[in-house]
């Protein structure tokens, strides 16, 4: 099921320095919601901005769900000025979520910067299904943009951090912190973040024959497939088809399937 | 069509995209993404920029083509009892005329719309200097008798604002054999990030739509309905009803909503129901008592 609804903000902080978590009321949504699924924000009510933002279910609650957002330009900065008691339009869920599988034996999150808003959700139905919780690289440009660590270790899971200038954790990027952790053919590796973390990590996972699932980004016009706007090209064939729709075949891919030099040079969004 | 409201090729998928979100055959038409007889990759992305109330796009046609079209698309619609205008494209007047033929043949289209427009493609044979087959009244002239020869079906030619002066290419399509025109398709358009000094489209330009080519849209269908005799299928921007009887007013017979159905898949069903009670606060009996009912 797919909503379009004006959802009440019950809270809205600043957690970092232009990052921002809201939570929305919406039990529908709610309901239907998958880790790793997203949905379409409008950030104004009027038509400029004329598009939506799409941003993913970063927790999944009973009675509604929260975002976590990073302020990159006019769309999210108006988003941030709204407050507790209004409502905003929201549409989803949409896209394809990650397949949980419990079968396997070792989960790795590899998450770089604002990716990180995918993961909450994720590790909390791995820590519930599987034998042993995810295990969480969290990775960021700097010490205070370390979001969610205290939530993962909650759940259970180990987090290992890492700062591109060292204020915290390891001095190194996520994918060498994945190669340091030994991933072998019975883990799955989960990546979101920019474009070179997820292709770099991606590759790490496929020489030690590890699986590796990506959350895609994509400038998206209508997030339910019919703009043919936010395609990225595979490698193989989806149903007859070399591109492939981030929105609705996505936006979680095997990493295996994406094209991932054609993919750099289109998007350093 | 059973009220004057579609939806505009390439914003509404193959109908199936947002039919989760409302019943399409409460649609006067359902109008559908081009198609060509074979399968098209279309452009490299990015493929979308957002601008000032509205975006470019340069998706460069991407569609399943005709042969999926029948087998999986049509058929789809037909379960949905929507009405369907089918968008074609080709390469040639013989790729037009074909496309409609087998249209017809399989009844999978209550109506066919020629893209004789869209500026996110390059191709070799078009006419004299022209970018686009609509900008030459020449090739509008051959290429719409060329489909008209081939089909009985209702006709409309889709034609792109980017030229001097609309009503020679509207009256070239009309003397041709058309039985409408939908105006607009997309304005030529481009975007440049000046800290990389790139293109933001891969393709470099793109078309522009939505609310911001609105008023632009307007004139040429008020400039085009001064001289037709056909009617005018009315596009560009329409956001809400207000807009959409701005349009009627300006002469239009018919109404699609494009680029808003991005920003809510209903707009098109709200266009609908706030036409109806537009009709009813201003006592009209006949929407069509509203075509070209601007008093200037
Ligand atoms: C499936 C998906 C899930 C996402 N989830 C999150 C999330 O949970 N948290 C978060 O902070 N961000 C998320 N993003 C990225 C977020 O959508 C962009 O940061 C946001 O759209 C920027 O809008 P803006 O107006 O502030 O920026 P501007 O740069 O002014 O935006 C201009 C245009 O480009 C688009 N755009 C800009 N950056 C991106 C981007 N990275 N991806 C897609 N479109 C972009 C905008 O939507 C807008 O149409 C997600 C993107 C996708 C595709
Ligand atoms: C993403 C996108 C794809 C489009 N694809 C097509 C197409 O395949 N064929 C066509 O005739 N017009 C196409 N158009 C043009 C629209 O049908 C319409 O003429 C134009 O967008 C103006 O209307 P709007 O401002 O309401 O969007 C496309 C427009 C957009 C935004
Ligand atoms: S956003 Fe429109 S097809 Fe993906």
């Amino acid at each position: 099921m797919r909503y379009i609804q004006d959802c009440e903000i019950v809270a809205h902080d600043l957690v970092a320095p232009k990052h921002w978590r809201m939570r929305l009321r919406s039990e529908d949504i709610a309901r239907a919601a998958q880790p790793g699924q997203f949905c379409m924000v409008e950030v104004v009510e009027t038509l400029y901005p004329f598009l939506r933002r799409p941003m993913c279910f970063s927790e999944i609650h009973d009675d509604g769900f929260t975002l976590l957002y990073k302020v990159e330009g006019e769309g999210t900065q108006l988003l941030s000025q709204r407050v507790p008691g209004q409502t905003c339009s929201i549409q989803g869920p949409l896209g394809n979520g990650f397949p949980i599988a419990p079968e396997l034996e070792r989960h790795v999150i590899v998450s770089g910067g604002i990716g990180v808003a995918a993961f909450p959700a994720l590790a909390r139905a791995l820590a519930e299904t599987c034998g042993r919780p995810p295990e969480v690289i969290l990775a960021a440009r700097t010490r205070e943009l370390l979001l969610c660590a205290d939530l993962f270790r909650s759940l259970g899971c180990t987090v290992h951090l890492a700062t591109d200038d060292g204020s915290a954790g390891e001095k190194a990027y996520a994918a060498r912190m994945l190669e340091r952790l030994g991933p072998g053919p019975g883990t799955l590796v989960y990546a979101c973040g920019p474009m070179i973390m997820m292709s770099t990590t991606a590759a790490v996972a496929a020489r030690a024959g590890a699986s590796c699932l990506v959350s895609l980004e994509a400038q998206m016009a209508c997030g339910d497939g019919a703009c043919l706007g936010c395609v990225v090209e595979s490698k193989v064939e989806h149903e007859g088809e070399k591109m492939v729709r981030v929105c609705v075949d996505g936006p979680v891919f095997d990493a295996a399937l994406i094209d991932w030099e054609a993919h750099n040079t289109a998007y350093d969004l | 069509m059973k009220n004057p409201v579609t939806v505009a090729s390439g914003t509404f998928g193959y109908g199936e995209e947002f039919d989760r979100y409302f019943d399409v055959s409460l649609l006067g038409a359902v109008t559908t993404k081009s198609i060509s007889l074979k399968p098209r990759a279309g452009n490299k992305p990015p493929r979308l920029v957002e601008t000032p109330a509205g975006l470019l796009n340069a998706i460069g046609l991407q569609n399943v083509g005709i042969d999926r079209f029948l087998s999986q698309k049509a058929p789809y619609l037909r379960t949905r009892n929507a009405t369907i205008i089918a968008n074609i494209y080709g390469h040639s007047p013989e790729e037009y005329a074909e496309l409609a033929r087998r249209l017809e043949a399989e009844g999978a289209a209550d109506a066919i719309e020629a893209n004789l427009s869209c500026p996110n493609v390059h191709d070799a044979r078009t006419a004299k200097g022209a970018v686009l087959v609509s900008q030459s009244c020449e090739a509008i002239t051959v290429y719409t008798q060329a489909i008209r020869d081939a089909t009985r079906l209702p006709l409309y030619i889709k034609l792109t604002p980017n030229v001097m002066n609309i009503q020679e290419p509207a009256l070239a399509a009309e003397a041709a054999g058309a039985d409408g025109v939908c105006l607009i398709n997309t304005l030529l358009g481009m975007a440049i990030n000046p800290e990389t000094r790139k293109p933001r489209l891969a393709n470099i330009v793109g078309g522009l739509s939505g609310p911001a080519i609105r008023p632009v849209a307007v004139k040429m269908v008020w400039d085009a309905a001064r001289v037709l005799r056909i009617p005018i299928i009315g596009t560009g921007g329409i956001s809400g009803a207000a807009s959409a009887i701005e349009f009627l007013l300006a002469g239009a017979t018919a109404v699609s909503v494009g680029s808003m159905s991005f920003r809510r898949p209903d707009t098109a069903l709200r266009v609908v129901e706030g036409i109806a009670e537009y009709l009813k606060r201003h006592q009209i009996a006949d929407v069509n008592q509203l075509i070209g009912a601007m008093q200037a």
